[in-house]
């Protein structure tokens, strides 16, 4: 490959390096692994890069999206018997939400750790489709093609993972406003 | 008109409704206060994820790491596909041993060339099992051993630990085999030592690994879509299978990219 090739690569992926390392982070709830997420995401869209280049209508961002994506639960599939030993572990779960956080800043950021905490309980479906369209502001169509699902079944798993978050914030006596 | 379903309402607060369909949900909503409380509800939560639940930006060292590694991996592109030199070697070899190739040329040559890389292999395992030669990163957690490959190898390679199986990660190193540089992992098992060998495949797929025997140790090979495998070990052959099935399933279950 030569390096013009490369630098069209960065010109049209590096862009939605933010993107990407935000969906990581959420998918893998974890810094390390969502570095690695990110950075074998690359490589492999780097390989793809020809496929990508000939497909009309799909935006480089749910592109690349989509590779995060597959790349995270590639992963996650890898080690899910480490994950099956502590992706439940609540105590676990606390005691890391709180190393994050000096104990003034936890108290403050109570109600906002109730909601992001509600969003990392969320199944996996459920949670990518809040943060593609939430945080990554994508259309239904967008997200249809980064998860591989039709825009319909974006459209009932969006409506249900939001009310599951409201519902979860509702018991946890969480406060919206 | 009855009342929109909840996704529908989902679909018109994101604008995702067709006009004729947003006009009757809007009208909808001006006359029906359980659908406008349903609606107060949703915007609500929306401005508390807006607040609250924070988009990432990538760390710089994350984009660093990232455009070194996609260099590496371009320039390694071109070399790997049209280069023969991994075949010419054993051609050398078999010619100078006076070997005569029977049966198909192709399969002769591809035969030779896999017995001088499992000399090649053995030789590194046992440099390795030298004192202070095992690894260069000395960890048993994965995520120390996997990114300390990033900018010394032009590919990422995939690293496992299977402690909870009995096979702790002992830590990584390069090493150089075939005339290019691979990942070299390193696991224990009791007093035993297994040497795990990679680097990107340029062939298909194998079926079950082949085994070989070399002065006492076991050597299996494999390849995979991605990668070239050689595991090599003193450790009794149904323990090495056994270990190299779990770097199998490992592997499957990562499954192929498209």
């Amino acid at each position: 490959m030569d390096s013009s090739a490369l630098t069209r690569f960065e010109a049209v992926v590096l862009p939605h390096l933010d993107a990407a390392y935000t969906l990581a982070r959420y998918l893998t709830r974890n810094e390390h692994d969502a570095e690695d997420v990110v950075q074998d995401a690359c490589l492999r869209a780097l390989k793809y890069f020809d496929g990508f280049r000939g497909q009309e209508g799909t935006s480089a961002r749910a592109w690349l999206l989509a590779i995060v994506r597959h790349t995270a639960y590639t992963r996650r599939r890898r080690h899910r018997a480490d994950a099956l030993a502590t992706e439940f572990d609540e105590a676990q779960h606390s005691q890391a939400v709180a190393d994050d956080h000096p104990e003034g800043e936890l108290l403050r950021s109570a109600a906002k750790e109730t909601l992001a905490r509600a969003l990392d309980r969320l199944a996996p479906e459920f949670r990518e489709v809040i943060v593609l369209r939430e945080l990554e502001g994508l259309s239904y169509k967008e997200i249809s093609e980064v998860a591989g699902v039709p825009a319909g079944t974006v459209m009932s798993r969006l409506s249900r993972a939001r009310t599951r978050l409201q519902e979860a914030l509702r018991e946890g006596g969480g406060d919206l406003t | 008109m009855n009342h929109p379903g909840e996704a529908q309402l989902d679909a018109y607060l994101d604008g995702e409704l067709a006009a004729d369909d947003t006009r009757e949900v809007e009208a909808h909503i001006a006359h029906c206060p359980e659908c406008a409380r349903f609606r107060d509800g949703r915007l609500e939560l929306r401005a508390a994820i807006a607040a609250r639940v924070p988009a990432f930006e990538a760390p710089d060292e994350l984009r660093g790491r990232v455009r070194a590694a996609l260099k590496a991996a371009a320039r390694a592109r071109t070399p790997y596909r049209l280069s023969l030199q991994g075949a010419w070697r054993p051609l050398a070899l078999a010619a100078s041993l006076g070997v005569v190739a029977l049966g198909s040329w192709n399969l002769s040559l591809r035969h030779a060339s896999r017995e001088t890389l499992a000399d090649d292999v053995l030789a590194s395992h046992i440099r390795a099992l030298m004192p202070s030669h095992l690894t260069d990163v000395l960890s048993s957690d994965q995520h120390t051993v996997k990114p300390w490959f990033n900018g010394r190898l032009d590919f990422s390679p995939p690293v496992y630990d299977f402690a909870q199986r009995g096979y702790p990660l002992l830590g990584g190193r390069l090493d150089y085999v075939d005339g290019r540089a691979v990942a070299a992992l390193a696991y224990g098992r009791r007093q035993h030592r297994i040497n795990v060998f990679l680097w990107p495949a340029t062939r298909g797929p194998s079926d079950a690994p082949m085994t070989r025997d070399r002065q006492g140790y076991h050597l299996l090979h494999w390849t995979t879509a991605d990668y070239t495998y050689w595991v090599v070990s003193d450790l009794g052959l149904p323990e090495l299978g056994d270990f190299a099935g779990l770097l199998r399933q490992a592997d499957s279950a990562a499954g192929a990219p498209e």
